[in-house]
């Protein structure tokens, strides 16, 4: 059975549009450019390096930041988690009228991406994973009279590898095995809750071995991803303290970790496949599946094939304009190994990722959650239950017109490129010392933001004409 | 028969449109660069 969601996320019917859409894409460009002459002019000194923490209110934080608080939210992680594997499992295998699939690759994948930028890292509190692990732990110490014991000590090198494969892995049986493009693959919602299952017993065997708290951070692939985008955010709890740092800030210095610049362009690279399989790579997808199908390999084996083929190309595409972009800014000054660059700089791509998931699926995310907080609640396993009586509410497609959906894709792609050109050009304020050099160093990174912007909107206006 | 690719010229034109500003900042900084160079020859 074909997985349904994606449908919403296209873009259809922009027919009353002052301008063609391509100029839209010089628009967007010339304001990067002014941005960049501005910055240059404007901001002379660096204003990200120091995240100016400071704690909010003593009250405040004990009454949002408290043991309470954390167990109730760890409690609803578990709980969801629980949900989502029974739903999947026990509920129909209508992929639209389970709370599996729109919990899991909406709520859950999409939706904890916007409440990490605006809220910071709650993932951390709400991890499933994480809650009933130290309510093992938590038991094991009440037996024991230890807590128990970490068996490996987990290598630096590791980096953040692991949760790179993890996303990888989820992006692949979201967009691969059950993509919904012109050939129906299928992804049930028994495939998700075995899939969940398999991830579990990954998370706590890698938490058994390295140490709960370890690989939450470093290869929990969840906790890394949402931590990622909570880096943006302005909220940040600090040894159990809530605190504000300037907004941005937390991202410096991200990426110097192993595994980062991967984890950042994996994520704009999958968003970029999803909008280019039914657009500008639909030809050619098509064109390798038919010969893949004339060589004798099966239909569904085919596409799978040949959509890995192009989500590998993709992701190696935006790769290269990074890598490319990162050799420019070398040329600028030698000195600092192009890895080390990339290093310096791959926080400032984190705006990028977020600006290409608002603006692919700012329409998912608005449809779908219609459905999940009203008849997906009520019914979670679509066997006719009206829990809260809601199940007969509907989606209202008419929300928002295209045109206006048009609008907040663009607005979200020049927001997410200027302030990638901001951190950059703080960055390089730090790394270069002398203003001068710094600009020379960032006319790259204005190329690349020139770049992927231009990309974002031309996969934009190619879906599903 | 086989259409000649002049026939998709509207399809290409607007992959050249698109790239048009890129096309443009990686002109200026080719410009820029050489520019410092015979700055720094001279």
């Amino acid at each position: 059975m074909q997985l349904t969601l994606p449908i919403a996320h296209a873009l259809v019917g922009k027919s009353d549009l002052p301008i063609p859409e391509w100029l839209f894409a010089w628009g967007a460009s010339l304001v990067l450019i002014v941005s960049f002459v501005a910055l240059t002019l404007a901001w002379q000194r660096t204003r990200f390096e120091d995240e100016g923490w400071r704690p909010v209110s003593e009250w405040i934080s004990r009454a949002l930041v408290n043991r309470v608080v954390g167990f109730a939210a760890g409690a609803l992680g578990a709980f969801l988690l629980g949900l989502t594997i029974y739903a999947a499992l026990k509920g129909t295998e209508a992929p639209d009228r389970n709370f599996s699939l729109t919990f899991v690759f909406v709520t859950f994948w999409l939706g904890l991406v916007v409440v990490s930028v605006l809220l910071g890292d709650v993932f951390r509190a709400l991890n499933p994973w994480r809650a009933i692990a130290r309510a093992v732990a938590g038991v094991f110490r009440l037996i024991a009279g230890q807590s128990p014991p970490a068996p490996l000590h987990y290598p630096e090198r590791l980096g953040r590898w692991p949760a790179v494969i993890g996303i990888a892995a989820f992006a692949w049986m979201e967009l691969v095995w059950g993509q919904s493009g012109f050939q129906a693959v299928g992804l049930v919602p028994h495939d998700v809750g075995i899939a969940v299952i398999v991830y579990s017993a990954i998370t706590f065997i890698g938490m058994a071995l390295f140490g709960i708290e370890e690989w939450t951070s470093r290869g929990e692939a969840f906790s890394v991803y949402f931590n990622m985008f909570s880096r943006l955010s302005a909220l940040e709890v600090r040894e159990g303290r809530l605190g504000f740092r300037r907004a941005l800030s937390g991202a410096v210095g991200w990426a110097a970790v192993p595994g980062s610049i991967a984890l950042v362009l994996l994520t704009i690279g999958v968003t970029a496949f999803d909008g280019a399989q039914e657009g500008v790579l639909k030809d050619a997808i098509t064109s390798l599946f038919d010969t893949l199908v004339d060589a004798g390999l099966g239909p569904v084996a085919s596409l799978r094939v040949t959509n890995s083929i192009f989500l590998a190309l993709t992701i190696a595409a935006v790769a290269a304009i990074f890598w490319g972009g990162v050799a420019g800014m070398h040329t600028v000054r030698a000195g600092i190994r192009i890895r080390e660059l990339g290093r310096l700089f791959g926080h400032a791509f984190i705006p990028i990722a977020l600006a290409y998931l608002v603006a692919h699926y700012f329409t998912l995310v608005l449809y779908q959650e219609q459905a999940q907080f009203t008849y997906l609640l009520s019914d979670p396993l679509g066997d006719g239950s009206d829990i809260l009586g809601t199940a007969g509410s509907g989606i209202d497609y008419g929300l928002i017109g295209a045109t206006a959906v048009w609008y907040v894709q663009v607005g979200a792609l020049i927001v997410g490129h200027v302030t990638a050109l901001v951190l950059g050009h703080d960055r390089a304020l730090a790394v270069y010392r002398d203003p001068a050099t710094a600009s020379r160093s960032q006319y790259w990174m204005l190329a690349m933001m020139v770049g992927f912007t231009t990309l974002g909107l031309f996969l934009l206006s190619q879906a599903n004409q | 028969m086989t259409p000649l690719p002049i026939a998709h010229a509207g399809h290409w034109a607007i992959y050249v449109l698109y790239a048009v500003p890129v096309l443009i900042v990686l002109g200026s900084i080719a410009r820029t660069m050489l520019r410092d160079r015979r700055k720094d020859d001279g």
